[in-house]
């Protein structure tokens, strides 16, 4: 009962943070707040392959990049595209990604997975860089205007405001992480979870592990095609090196990482984290992503499992310090 | 001779250079994978970096056969370094089937870790090694010239592929290196220091990728996304040479070290999409003969 | 053959299988009647090809020849998915549960599998308020409801053991072939599974591989005995004990003498 209202009063607290920011916050901050949003997501459908069914992927940045490219190639070439279905259509492209390589995926785990993701994202690279006529290549594409959303009853909503898109964004990327997490906790969740203990057992349980990866898969890329959906909005640009660059692929695994694996909320502080290290370093841009490197070595070696462990180490000594007093004093009162 | 003629041998020289060069840091690379199914990611930012050791000594001393000497042994026992106190150091955590994943993440720490040290250090802007003077210039050969520094690297990597050959299947070292390859826990079961063996596997792979990096300073410049080109690279060598296979090994870089070599002239921009989809079609279809994922 | 229709008591039938490793010929023309509901042991010395008999049944591997016929339906090359699906489970002789999941969670995945919840993404699990309590019973009925929470990794050796053999029972399968469920198991700990193997099996059919001659001749009707691959007799208990040549070429020594 107790542990309920506690739950209750942490989400009324994250949720009216999240109402209040653009209040409270500057323009500068309110971004920053947006794109640690946008990469938790992102972090977040990694984490999906990653915690969940034990695959390590070195290409999902491919995922994020069709989901950009998607929303922008449309918004740019097709003239009065409402907002909301081209968010859906970022997710569409990178699920049709997703379905075209996974007969290819679905056969292979460990490094071999590790490699061809990372192969796959390659032949992205080099795709996209070659249809520059279409993609911009370099340069990429920019400049566009995000179009409004008219809503029934409050009318027409101007999105090029940063609040108004903030709202839009956030509840978006918020919505996007409850579908995601309710996923994990379906009966095809556990089965997700079987698939990263013991292939051969839960085929011959009777699932079909290929098909179920297929479909985790395309859950996952997805979700990451929302994200590089916002992110390309959200930036007002798209280009190959954003969004398919050397680390774009990597820092989602590392927020993973450094949050802890294994749970479905450590990307999030993962990536928070990520972001609280980066502005620290802010005077010194060209050292933040040393500096990040040597925080997920130190992570690997010495906390493996994340920094979520800290929170679980504090609350166990926190539970036995707990039953301590209480052993103490009650109890002794008892016998005595 | 005609004109063709020669552009055409001149771009095979350029190719075999290459591939040489790749070979050096691929063998390394494959061994390490054979023998501790370790994907050692950061591979080939051992040999980046071995290019900015070599630049900086010679910075120092001016003399190109003392950084050919020393880089590669300082990058050994950086290798050495990582493979006893950090790699080591995971595998006692009894992780099951997520060491995997914490070996290959570990790895990437690494690798962004050198970048990151390198650009700090060095900055972004390329670098320039240049050749010792008795490298320089052109040697006349069967009616034709090639450059002197592109012959020694290919004289270079072959006296140490043979050299490489005689320890690894003619020594006693040699047979236990390759026994461990095959099987770890056998070997470990003949009373063998596995732990030992695979240290200096490690020391040797590194060691292996620093050559190169010193040898490819002057050929190509030296700057912090040199690793980025060699890493996918050695994946498509190791991927299609098959683990372990120094033979494979050496077969695949001379053919990419060509590949490049011609590729750009003849199909500009498509070799990468070729290759890449290559290893995926190999990688997905003989992951056990090419690869062998360990139980 | 592949139209004939196989009688309806046979469960299981192989019409001359036989498989190799690479040269090595390991399953030598293997023909199998498994009658309904009735318990068929196998046994026969290391390396007689058993467990390879039973990764070719359950379609892990493709035989090189010959047919397999699963209620009367050809099912040669099928997947393990798929044959499990029809209804036929298996168990392992090493371990083979999720090691990282609870016990209740190890379990509650093959009752999944038995109510065919298999591609379900609307509904919370803890919510679907009949598996946990299906679950919950079948723990009881083994045994295993004081480890409800505990992972099956820490179990020890016998009830993970219990749990194995449990996984393959709790998909409620028409067939079970059971690879070894005593091995490495003490005589008190092997009586409380035969007992298990005897309640969980009750009316199905089973093929059981078993090292242990008394656990062999207390749960068969029928044994058949492999021997390099070859199968060397078929009969009832009592026959295979009385069987000349399968005294000289496996039981011979003290086992029989135990058992007898």
């Amino acid at each position: 009962m107790k542990r309920q209202f506690g739950k209750w009063c942490a989400w009324a607290m994250i949720l009216g943070g999240l109402y209040m920011a653009p209040r409270v916050l500057g323009v500068f901050e309110l971004n920053v707040l947006l794109g640690t949003a946008i990469f938790a997501l992102f972090s977040l459908s990694l984490n999906l392959l990653l915690s969940f069914t034990g695959l390590l992927s070195f290409g999902h940045a491919m995922f994020f990049a069709a989901g950009a490219y998607g929303t922008v190639l449309v918004l740019t070439r097709l003239s009065g595209f409402p907002l909301l279905p081209l968010i859906g259509i970022g997710a569409a492209a990178a699920i049709g990604l997703a379905l075209l390589l996974s007969p290819l995926l679905v056969r292979v785990s460990g490094h071999a997975f590790a490699m061809l993701t990372m192969a796959f994202s390659q032949i992205m690279y080099a795709t996209v860089m070659k249809l520059s006529h279409i993609t911009g290549g370099n340069d990429g594409i920019s400049g566009f205007a995000i179009p409004s959303v008219s809503i029934p009853v409050v009318g027409v909503v101007d999105m090029a405001l940063e609040q108004n898109f903030y709202y839009f964004a956030i509840s978006i990327l918020g919505l996007s992480a409850w579908v995601m997490w309710f996923f994990t906790r379906t009966p095809f969740g556990s089965i997700m979870v079987g698939i990263r203990d013991n292939p051969e057992r839960v085929t011959y349980l009777g699932f079909s592990v290929p098909l179920s990866k297929a479909i985790i898969l395309c859950v996952s890329a997805g979700f990451a095609g929302v994200a590089g959906s916002i992110y390309a909005l959200f930036q007002n640009m798209v280009s190959v090196d954003g969004v398919l660059g050397p680390l774009s692929s990597f820092s989602p695994l590392i927020n993973c990482f450094i949050g802890g694996l294994g749970t479905f909320i450590g990307p999030i502080f993962g990536t928070g984290i990520g972001t609280i290290l980066l502005e620290l370093m802010s005077a010194h841009p060209e050292q933040a992503q040393l500096v990040f490197s040597l925080v997920l070595i130190a992570i690997v070696l010495f906390l493996p499992g994340g920094v979520i462990m800290l929170y679980w180490k504090a609350n166990t000594r926190w539970m036995a310090v707990r039953q301590n007093i209480q052993n103490r004093f009650f109890k002794r009162r008892i016998y005595e | 001779m005609n004109a063709i003629a020669v552009m055409l041998i001149t771009q095979a020289v350029h190719g075999l250079a290459y591939g040489m060069l790749l070979f050096l840091v691929a063998s390394g690379f494959t061994l390490i994978f054979g023998m501790m199914g370790i994907l050692n990611i950061a591979h080939a930012s051992f040999f980046m970096l071995a290019a900015y050791v070599a630049f900086q000594i010679m910075a120092w001393s001016g003399n190109f056969w003392l950084a050919l000497l020393l880089a590669p042994l300082a990058i050994a026992f950086l290798g050495i370094l990582m493979e006893r106190v950090m790699l080591r150091r995971i595998r006692r955590f009894k992780l099951g089937k997520a060491l995997v994943l914490f070996e290959l993440m570990l790895t990437v720490g690494i690798m962004v870790c050198i970048e990151e040290a390198v650009k700090n250090i060095w900055g972004t802007d390329p670098q320039i090694i240049n050749a010792p003077d008795a490298l320089r210039g052109l040697i006349p050969c069967f009616g034709m010239t090639y450059p002197a520094y592109r012959l020694f690297i290919i004289g270079l990597a072959c006296s140490i592929l043979i050299l490489l050959s005689i320890v690894l299947f003619k020594t006693r070292l040699g047979n236990i290196v390759r026994a461990a390859v095959q099987d770890a826990e056998m070997t470990v079961a003949l009373g063998i220091n596995v732990p030992l063996v695979f240290t200096f596997v490690f020391g040797l792979g590194t060691w292996l990728a620093g050559v190169a990096g010193v040898a490819a300073g002057p050929l190509l410049t030296v700057f912090p996304g040199l690793a980025n080109q060699m890493l996918l690279d050695s994946f498509i060598v190791v991927a299609l040479g098959g683990f372990g296979s120094l033979m494979g090994a050496f077969i695949i870089s001379m053919f990419l070290g060509e590949l490049t070599a011609f590729g750009v002239q003849f199909f500009p921009g498509y070799s990468t999409i070729i290759l890449f989809g290559f290893m995926a079609f190999v990688l997905t279809f003989r992951p056990l003969g090419l690869f062998g994922e360990r139980e | 053959m592949n139209d004939q229709h196989e009688p309806a008591d046979h469960i299981l039938t192989t019409r001359g299988l036989n498989h190799y490793f690479g040269e090595r010929q390991v399953l030598t023309d293997i023909q199998l009647e498994i009658q309904r509901g009735t318990r068929h042991a196998i046994i026969g010395p290391n390396g007689a090809g058993k467990t390879t008999l039973f990764n070719t049944i359950t379609g892990k591997y493709k035989p090189k020849s010959g047919r397999i016929f699963f209620k009367g339906k050809d099912v040669t090359g099928f997947k393990p998915d798929k044959l499990a699906r029809m209804g036929l489970g298996r168990s392992f002789q090493i371990n083979s549960t999720f090691a990282g999941l609870s016990t209740f969670q190890n379990l509650r995945m093959a009752i999944l599998a038995r109510r065919k919840i298999r591609f379900n993404f609307f509904r919370f699990l803890d919510k679907i308020k009949s598996v946990t309590t299906e679950t919950d019973a079948f723990l009881r009925r083994i045994g295993l409801a004081a480890e409800r929470n505990l992972p099956a990794g820490l179990l020890s050796y016998g009830k993970h053991r219990c749990l194995e053999l449990s996984l393959a029972m709790a998909v409620d399968p028409e067939l079970v072939l059971l690879d070894e469920p005593a091995a490495g198991m003490s005589r008190e700990e092997t009586h409380k599974m035969v007992e298990l193997i005897r309640e969980l099996t009750q009316g199905k059919s089973v093929i059981i591989i078993e090292h242990d001659m008394d656990v062999v001749f207390s749960l068969a009707d029928r044994i058949t005995v492999l021997h390099h691959g070859e199968i060397l007799a078929t009969g009832s208990p009592s026959e295979i004990k009385s069987n000349q040549e399968v005294k000289d070429a496996y039981l011979g020594e003290a086992e029989v003498g135990n058992a007898a």
